[in-house]
């Protein structure tokens, strides 16, 4: 139960109150972690006690004393200023402070907020400030009384919208702040902290980020992936020596790890950096599973991830044994019985089926998404007397699949969708630069039969649909329309409505818990599967997802089969439950009415003109100039901001 | 083009500029402390705040650029309450130790101090100001001393090191809750002094020059530095005869205010007591000084001897890198054209 709380100006009291009520402005978790209650929260937007006894005059000292430690003493309000705050209400914690004290604290904390550069000052005196507010009979009474505060236990992190939401937790505003600082390795190694795929992210990271940008509140958010690829490209366009950390000398374990994709990779790279000896097995002749496979070049072209990249995991001393098959020529379990520890991040390569008739035919000319993808990117098309193309889905392998199809010389390219355009989930970024391509969409519409003459596609026959209510997806159905079928001509047909786990490195490993959607079933805590010692993450546990969630949960499954194996349960670390309570709370608050009176335009990106694009394989977009960089990195607004428990 | 108002003033501007080029380009003054011309605008100080319409905070006229219909307020009673505000933690531990600061009467805190005024702490009896010096820390170079409890943390040594310079040798950080800068990387210092010229306040001193004076005290003469060919523009700045420092003009070409660490403090020369300063002749084992008519008749006749026995090539002229570009002319036409001999060299070339 909330006693008290100021979450964003909802003010809630329910101290002597008999029908206590519940704040709508945040849903506070009961525990931090199993057996540790969260008493009290304070935060960038206010104050939420749930226990009678939390002292607020203490807290708000201790999340003073977190703010100092935060300040980067980059301004001066903030950087001179929270040394004072925290001062004063050390005076106010003895019971020792006078009124005037008092006095002084507020109008330092409001001045605080009012002028720092960034938001740990900007927030840092919201919830002192609503202490004061809402406590002023208590502190009024202690200063009469010269009552010192009662000491409590809490725990504190940063955070900020847009690292909240990274799947991979990238610290955005420090490597950004490293561009405007003109230390361009500075901000490439903080990457690196988190994934050592910078350059690939760079390029077709669906940026989460951006979306839960405050400055997209001004004027459009910081272009957070194009910066990374800058710090990527700057290291590499230089032939810098990439920056690693120390190696630790050899724990003497091994590990295998199953799929060279970025799930596997990252895991590689991270357990390499403790210390392991790890051994990748993949299926195919080249790393980088379907970010190597799935993603055309002009989007990632094929060096940065397979040669740069991977010859830093390499560098590592990571082996990668390619055309090695799970399951076929190799045992899962003997993997298991052989190593050490054992991960698998085979990712979700297969197509899922459509549900049409004849889609099992085998006719020539209908290619699954991922197949087509596959095939042009080792270097063939994979049916060269067709010309006419429709694609079938609204994900970013669909957008791949009908971009790539004018590059191999195809002439007329359809995509349809059941849905409207709103509701793609595809990069809308990617659905203009196709369109801008010539890309014919259809929306609204699914198919319902295919065609065929011969053995061969020869069109496929779609069904007008509707949008209904909105499903659990909080996106409307669709329902079709009856009677409203009509014939598009094609010879090729491509499914691009999502991926399934190929399953078969499973061979003669019966253990092995699935989820319904035949997924592999892990323990979210720990990613250890059923089979002990055996872990996984990314697309074979997710279901297909994006590249950043891969590559960041392959990192976290290293720190937990670090902790296997050195012998300590294995689970989330302080800030990765610190990163679930913000998620809970929500960082980004897209009412907030953001203080800056912007101007400052987003730098786009120069692309390559449609109509010379359209036809090769040259990547499309031309990364920043430092000079670019640095003006964009400018714009960043630094959101970091604090938050504390008790308990 | 596009119309702002200003304290009520309509400027028609270019879109993209700040809201402090727009008001210094037209007379109006916002008062800085980090901010520093051709330099990203750094943001640190946070006295360059401005009311803009429609915004509850006020805004950093520094970052914040102009948009078209802007009203803008300069001088307001919440603002300058905000900028003494923010004076006053500044001097929340600033030692009072001006009349021992190299930086005094030319210091920009001391400026800002006087004109906007200080006259009680932020909350009695909370605010002490410690009276003692303290002594400087190590700092990247040698040349220059550095006084943390005097610093500002204004961060234009470390802008002007990583945008002016490209070197990137300073951070700035945190010392026991305290803002400071840190030589974190003196292995890229070229001690150039850079940071030295751009220090509003008294934490960045030259510790080259043994001898200080007080602006008044001082009288500076535009040169020219003779080590390079650059040329930059130099101002040696003169007390009781010597020269204490060097500064220069950023408004002028070539160098726009920056130097390097000869220009800046290469000039120990001009004062040093081994310097030759009247002419010597070696007679026996010792120098015997004599006048220059005595030395230039005896050089004159030793080198028409040897010229006359031995020919002109036997003869070579080594000049000094501290002669100014002028004087070395004039040597090598006087090796060429009278001496007749091509033997000149240089010892900067070496």
């Amino acid at each position: 139960m909330i006693l008290f709380s100021s979450w964003q100006g909802e003010v809630v009291d329910n101290r002597n109150k008999k029908e206590p009520k519940s704040p709508k402005a945040i849903a506070l978790p009961e525990e931090f972690k199993p057996g540790e209650k969260i008493k009290a929260f304070f935060g960038w937007d206010g104050i939420v006690i749930c226990d009678d006894s939390v002292d607020p005059v203490d807290m708000a000292l201790r999340y003073a004393e977190a703010m100092l430690n935060e300040s980067c003493g980059k301004c001066t309000p903030c950087g001179q200023g929270a040394r004072f705050m925290r001062t004063l209400l050390e005076k106010m914690a003895k019971g020792v402070a006078t009124n005037d004290d008092i006095e002084g604290l507020r109008s330092l904390a409001t001045l605080i907020k009012s002028t720092s550069k960034c938001s740990i000052g900007q927030t840092a005196p919201v919830p002192i400030l609503h202490v004061l507010e809402y406590f002023g009979e208590e502190i009024k009474g202690r200063v009469s009384s010269k009552k010192p505060a009662q000491a409590g236990r809490y725990r504190y992190a940063v955070t900020a919208p847009c690292l909240n939401v990274c799947p991979s937790s990238l610290d955005i505003p420090k490597y950004i702040e490293e561009i405007r600082e003109v230390r361009f390795e500075d901000s490439l190694s903080t990457i690196r902290e988190m994934t050592c795929l910078p350059g690939t992210l760079g390029r077709v990271c669906v940026r989460p980020c951006e979306s839960n940008c405050r400055r997209a509140l001004v004027e459009g958010s910081v272009s957070i992936k194009w910066l990374k690829r800058f710090a990527a490209d700057f290291e590499m366009g230089h032939r810098k020596k990439p920056r690693l950390p120390q190696i630790p000398p050899s724990i003497g374990k091994r590990i295998a790890v199953v799929g060279a994709g970025p799930a596997g990779l990252s895991c590689a790279f991270y357990l390499a950096l403790k210390g392991y000896s790890v051994t990748i097995f993949e299926k195919s002749k080249e790393p980088g599973g379907m970010a190597t496979y799935g993603i055309p070049d002009y989007r990632l072209p094929r060096g940065v991830l397979t040669r740069y990249e991977v010859d830093i995991i390499k560098g590592l001393g990571v082996e990668i044994r390619y055309g090695v098959e799970i399951g076929k020529d190799i045992m899962l379990m003997d993997l298991h019985k052989d190593y050490d520890a054992v991960f698998i991040g085979v990712g979700a390569q297969t197509s899922a089926k459509m549900g049409v008739e004849g889609e099992d035919k085998g006719y020539r000319g209908f290619i699954p998404g991922v197949r087509y993808l596959y095939d042009i990117n080792n270097g063939m098309d994979p049916y060269p007397e067709g010309k006419r193309v429709v694609v079938v889905g609204g994900g970013n392998v669909a957008m791949d699949c009908v971009r790539t199809s004018f590059r191999i010389g195809k002439t007329d390219v359809h995509l349809v969708y059941r849905r409207s355009r709103a509701e793609m989930p595809a990069d809308p970024e990617e659905i203009h630069d196709a369109e801008e391509e010539g890309v014919l969409f259809h929306f609204l519409c699914n198919p319902t039969r295919i065609l065929e003459q011969d053995g061969k596609v020869v069109g496929v026959e779609l069904i007008r649909m509707e949008l209904g209510e909105p499903d659990q997806s909080g996106r409307r159905r669709p329902v079709p329309v009856p009677g409203s079928e009509f014939i598009l001509e094609t010879d090729i047909l491509i499914p691009a409505i999502g991926q399934a786990v190929d399953l078969s490195f499973l061979a003669g490993c019966s253990d092995m818990k699935l989820t319904k959607w035949k997924t592999l079933e892990v323990n979210p805590d720990t990613f250890e599967t059923s089979i002990k010692g055996i872990f996984a993450a990314g697309d074979c546990v997710t279901g297909p997802d994006v590249l950043v969630r891969a590559a960041g949960d392959g990192r976290k499954a290293a720190d937990r089969i670090d902790q296997y194996l050195r012998g300590i349960e294995p689970g989330p670390s302080d800030e990765e439950r610190f990163d679930r309570l913000f998620s809970k709370i929500k960082v980004f608050n897209k009412n907030e009415k953001v203080e800056v009176a912007g101007g400052m335009e987003r730098k786009e990106l120069h692309k390559l003109d449609p109509e010379v694009r359209k036809w090769i394989f040259d990547e499309v977009e031309k990364g920043y100039m430092p000079s670019e960089a640095i003006t964009e990195a400018q714009r960043c607004l630094r959101c970091y901001r604090i938050g504390m428990i008790a308990y | 083009m596009i119309t702002v108002t200003i304290d009520g003033r309509e400027i028609q501007t270019e879109p993209g500029k700040t809201i402090l080029e727009v008001a210094r380009a037209n007379g109006i003054y916002i008062p800085t402390l980090c901010f520093l011309e051709d330099l990203l605008p750094i943001g640190a100080c946070r006295l360059c705040i401005v009311e803009v319409d429609g915004y509850d905070q006020p805004q950093p006229s520094c970052v914040q650029v102009v948009t078209d219909g802007m009203n803008i307020r300069t001088t307001t009673e919440k603002l300058l309450e905000m900028r003494r505000d923010i004076l006053k933690l500044l001097l929340l531990d600033h030692p009072l130790d001006c009349p021992i600061c190299d930086k005094a009467a030319e210091c920009k805190l001391q400026d800002l101090v006087y004109e906007l005024g200080y006259d009680r702490a932020i909350a009695e009896g909370s605010v002490g100001v410690p009276m003692l010096h303290k002594p400087p820390v190590k700092w990247s170079t040698i040349g220059i001393n550095y006084f943390p409890s005097r610093c500002v943390a204004c961060q234009r040594c470390v802008h002007v090191c990583l945008e002016r310079v490209g070197c990137g040798v300073l951070e700035a950080g945190k010392e026991d809750g305290t803002p400071r800068i840190f030589p974190a990387h003196p292995e890229k210092c070229i001690a150039c002094g850079e940071c030295l010229s751009v220090c509003p306040v008294g934490a960045l001193t030259e510790a080259v020059s043994p001898l200080k004076a007080r602006p008044w005290e001082k009288t500076k003469t535009k040169t020219v530095c003779p080590y390079c060919g650059v040329g930059c523009v130099i101002e040696l700045n003169v007390a009781s005869g010597q020269v204490i420092k060097v500064t220069t003009d950023e408004a002028v070409p070539p160098n726009y205010g920056t130097l390097c660490v000869k220009g800046r403090f290469g000039f120990e020369f001009i004062n040093s007591d081994k310097r030759l300063t009247k002419p010597l002749i070696r007679q026996g084992g010792s120098f015997r000084e004599v006048s220059w008519d005595e030395a230039l008749n005896y050089v004159a006749k030793k080198l028409k001897e040897i010229k006359e026995k031995h020919g002109a090539s036997a003869i070579a002229g080594l000049c000094s890198a501290r002669c100014t570009n002028e004087d070395n002319y004039v040597f090598q036409k006087f090796m060429r054209a009278v001496i007749g001999t091509n033997n000149v060299d240089h010892c900067a070339r070496l």
